[in-house]
């Protein structure tokens, strides 16, 4: 159906003085796609979203939209639409005249901008606050006219840079989840920063993990949640975080703190590993690693676990039997295919 | 697909070419032209009016020029400066000038400190100061003068020289004698100019956190202690401030001395500002006059850095 | 008990007095200006009297009228603050918000030239002026003016044009503005009141200044500030007159004096506080 908002990133190299902010980043977003730029603080994510835009322009590299090299083109003339994390609502206009502004921009006639506008503050359910200035609306409102006035223009790019940071935590959930309805019935292209892994997670069709300014791993939520490509995307996906810890492998085997784990994992010869289990995969049977409970986080119907395992502290999360004292010894273990491995050197995934 | 894509030539590349060149330097580039664009019109008009004046007062105070004169003018070197060094008037007016600037300031700032302090105190009534200091601040120097002047000071109509006469200190002639005369400039200066510093220290006071006084005080600080270690201290950016500021001020004054006295009687209230003031424009002498005010900027420039250096100290 | 009532009423009694002290001599040109010749003379003098507007009348509509004077400073305050901030809007933007090579500079500049005393300003702008025949307008008075008042009001505009986020142009340019267009339409209406606020003080700088407005007025270009001499010489003084004149010129800077109370300290140290460079 709509062909338009194709992204395409090509050796993109960001320079602040002698700091590279970007080394390098390649990636293409397909027309329609929600696609996440996840990562920690100072990873490059914005600086992405905003050479995108057309705010930063890169060093080096090429920055392609629908075909067109728009490296070198001003954020006015790209066409794409933005939410930022600060609203950045005019505060001197009306709702109303704060999302026809773009219409305006674009010398859309005065005939057609009042119904474009009213259908756009529909959508997001603020038509009745139109008159109102942004200094009267709550968070959450600023937050929909700020997102009405990126859809109003019917841009090919939707650009939301930590749009629902600055909501409360209930807000949050509530607003997610319209964000992702909204999205799916305009089959805009929209690109999301966030650094909650969570969010990202359920928003996106595919994500980019970013670090230190380079794309660690790109793919579907599930994938990268399933196949982290290296300890440090293993590190920062999933709450609780997986368990890291050195060991050792050897023919089909994995050897922890002294103790064995069967593994999946089919490696020619043996080597020092980082084992990685996910918490939701610590399973307390008999025959595993020998443990100690130290804390107890009791979340209700799940309980999240403390232990300790010889000089390695490990997290477990239960959701069903009983849950052990703190203090108590107990047995840990996880199926075959659950543990992954880390070149202990390389830190990447076997 | 993607990789035929960046193969694509830049059609919209127009102004650098899509390889290995450093677009943020364009998007720079655009950013500096528009920024000189906003920037062109006042920096010529300050230039025209501030940078090409100056340059032209140092051509011109190497210069003889008489405009009463103005067969005799010429080219004469360091002559006026060499005659400037020499003449009487000129150390008499820099004496006046620097007695009249560090009078008027340490008032100012004595006083508006004092007064600042007992009203932060006063729990009703601040809002009247605040809207009286405001009134001898917006008026024109000039009508300060003349009011003090007439109103004021003319003897044996003024209201000082009423109140002096009702004090049995007797009519005087408070803008003729050479003494009272500074005194008069030095205290219209000082009552105009007090409430500047009293409005700002009063504003600094006022932002100065209350749970410091707090503190203090279950330290058991006497009202003269925290006077002196807490407010005093915290306050020296503010009073540094206003102590450059007025200084710069009473340096260049000229409207209330020339419309009180007019430099008199004789030369006693002439500051080195009204001085070169009265030699290019009176007595026409404007080569001369251009030396002189080149010295004041020197001199202006001298205490400014000291000041400078002293605020910037700790 | 004594104590703390003595402290009570020595401070109610200090402040009376520098409150009178501020006050008075301003009260007493208004009390002048409405008295009659014979009372204005009266010894000792009188601070009760039949008001009367006869002062007024004279120097407004009679003989010798201040009318073309008031008019004349008029036109240079509003002239001069036209100009000034046709000018320093977009150069304070400029300095405030964009990425300049010598922007250090540029503000050290602004800063440097109000150091330089007037009176050197003054003797070759005369002769300058004097040389493209100048002397005695409207267009050369105005131009001087520029020196102090350019200066005082980019420092101003830079501290309101500072507080508003960078997002706002990014916004702007987003949604498809041009740099010109972001200028004119979000940012300048978002500094309404700054910009409110430095024409209440460059107009009152401007209606203040005496140094240039002595060397450069003549029979054309007269401020009022200049023309009050008219009524005092050696002969005489007219005094009802005369204070009736400082009254009228001083009507206009106390009336946005007040109006601009709030905003007094901050024009009043502008340039000072962030004073020799900044960042």
């Amino acid at each position: 159906m709509n062909m338009r908002g194709q992204v395409h990133f090509d050796r993109i190299v960001k320079m602040h003085g002698n700091f590279s902010a970007l080394k390098g980043i390649d990636f293409t977003i397909q027309p329609g796609e929600f696609f996440a730029l996840l990562g920690p603080s100072g990873s490059g994510k914005s600086t992405t979203l905003r050479i995108l835009a057309g705010l930063d322009m890169p060093t080096s590299g090429t920055v392609v939209i629908d075909g067109k090299d728009v490296t070198a083109l001003d954020a006015k003339d790209r066409d794409v639409a933005m939410v930022f994390q600060s609203y950045a609502l005019y505060p001197h206009m009306t709702v109303f005249e704060n999302i026809a502004f773009p219409l305006e921009m674009a010398k859309v006639g005065k005939a057609e901008i009042e119904p474009a506008v009213r259908e756009a503050a529909r959508k997001v359910k603020i038509d009745h606050l139109l008159d109102r200035k942004p200094g009267q609306l709550s968070g959450g409102q600023q937050q929909r006219c700020a997102l009405a006035r990126a859809i109003v223009r019917k841009a090919r790019l939707f650009l939301l840079d930590e749009p629902l940071s600055n909501l409360d935590a209930k807000l949050r959930l509530e607003t997610r989840i319209e964000l992702k309805k909204l999205q799916r019935s305009l089959g805009v292209t929209a690109v999301y920063v966030t650094h909650d892994q969570e969010e990202a997670m359920t928003l996106a069709d595919r994500m980019a993990v970013f670090m230190e300014g380079q794309i660690q791993q790109i793919g579907r939520p599930s994938e990268v949640f399933a196949k982290p490509n290296s300890v440090d995307v293993a590190a920062f996906i999933g709450s609780p975080p997986m368990n890291l810890i050195e060991g050792r492998y050897a023919d089909g085997h994995v050897e922890i703190e002294g103790h064995r784990l069967r593994t999946s994992h089919q490696i020619a010869g043996s080597r020092n590993v980082i084992v990685g289990i996910r918490p939701g995969a610590m399973r307390l049977e008999a025959g595993g690693l020998p443990a100690t409970v130290d804390l107890v986080e009791d979340l209700g119907d799940t309980a999240v676990l403390d232990l300790t395992l010889g000089g390695a502290t490990l997290r477990a999360r239960v959701s069903d039997g009983p849950v052990p004292k703190e203090g108590q010894a107990v047995s840990v273990t996880a199926r075959p295919e659950d543990i992954h491995l880390f070149d202990a050197t390389t830190r990447k995934r076997l | 697909m993607a990789k035929s894509l960046a193969a694509e030539p830049a059609g919209l590349g127009r102004v650098m070419s899509p390889s290995g060149t450093d677009y943020s330097r364009a998007l720079a580039v655009r950013e500096r032209r528009f920024a000189t664009a906003l920037l062109a019109p006042a920096f010529l008009a300050l230039m025209a009016t501030t940078t090409f004046p100056l340059l032209y007062l140092i051509w011109t105070s190497v210069h003889r020029m008489d405009l009463a004169m103005p067969f005799a003018d010429g080219f004469v070197g360091f002559d006026n400066y060499r005659e400037l060094l020499q003449d009487s008037r000129f150390w008499a007016s820099l004496a006046v000038s620097l007695i009249y600037t560090g009078t008027t300031v340490v008032l100012q700032v004595v006083i508006g400190l004092a007064l600042a302090l007992l009203v932060m105190g006063m729990k009703r009534g601040q809002g009247l100061f605040r809207i009286i200091a405001i009134l001898p601040v917006v008026l024109s120097p000039a009508v300060v003068g003349m009011v003090w002047r007439t109103f004021m000071l003319a003897p044996e109509f003024g209201i000082v020289d009423y109140f002096a006469i009702m004090a049995g200190l007797g009519s005087q002639n408070w803008l003729g004698d050479p003494t009272l005369a500074l005194v008069s400039v030095v205290v219209i200066h000082t009552w105009q100019w007090t409430p500047f510093a009293f409005m700002v220290l009063l504003a600094s006071l006022a932002a100065l956190p209350d749970d410091i006084y707090e503190a203090a005080r279950i330290d058991r600080a006497s009202a003269w202690q925290r006077f002196k270690r807490i407010t005093l201290p915290l306050l020296r950016p503010a009073i540094v401030m206003v102590i450059i500021m007025r200084t710069m001020v009473a340096l260049t004054a000229f409207a209330a001395i020339f419309t009180v006295t007019g430099g008199g009687p004789g030369t006693a209230t002439e500051i080195l500002n009204l001085y070169a003031y009265r030699k290019s424009f009176t007595e026409l002498s404007i080569g001369y006059g251009s030396a002189l005010a080149v010295a004041l900027l020197i001199v202006t420039v001298l205490i400014s850095a000291v000041l400078f250096a002293v605020r910037r100290a700790r | 008990m004594i104590d703390k009532r003595f402290r009570i009423a020595a401070v109610i009694g200090i402040s009376l007095v520098f409150l009178l002290a501020w006050v008075f001599p301003i009260v007493w040109s208004v009390m002048n200006s409405l008295k009659t010749e014979q009372d204005v003379l009266a010894y000792p003098p009188k601070f009760l009297f039949a008001p009367t507007l006869a002062a007024y009348r004279d120097v407004l509509f009679g003989s010798g009228s201040i009318l073309p004077n008031l008019l004349s400073s008029f036109i240079i305050s509003i002239g001069t603050t036209i100009v000034t901030m046709i000018m320093a809007v977009p150069a304070a933007y400029a300095l405030a918000r964009l990425r300049v090579p010598g922007k250090r500079f540029a503000g050290f500049y602004v800063l440097a030239t109000q150091m330089l005393p007037p009176v050197g300003i003054i003797i070759p702008y005369f002769l300058i002026l004097r040389n493209i025949g100048w002397m005695d307008t409207y267009q050369g008075i105005i131009l001087i003016y520029l020196s102090f008042s350019l200066p005082f009001a980019i420092w101003l505009l830079v501290s309101y044009f500072e507080d508003i986020p960078f997002e706002m142009e990014e916004a702007a340019y987003i949604d498809g503005a041009s740099r010109w267009k972001t200028l004119w339409r979000i940012i300048i209406p978002q500094v309404r009141g700054g910009i409110a606020v430095t024409v209440v003080f460059v107009f009152l700088n401007a209606w203040n200044e005496f140094l240039f407005a002595v060397v450069l007025s003549g029979n054309t270009v007269r401020p009022v500030t200049i023309a009050m001499f008219n009524f005092v010489s050696v002969e005489q003084t007219l005094w009802t007159k005369l204070a009736a004149v400082s009254v009228l010129a001083m009507l206009p800077v106390i009336v946005l004096g007040i109006v601009a109370q709030k905003h007094i300290v901050k024009g009043l140290t502008v340039g000072a506080v962030k004073g020799g460079g900044r960042r």
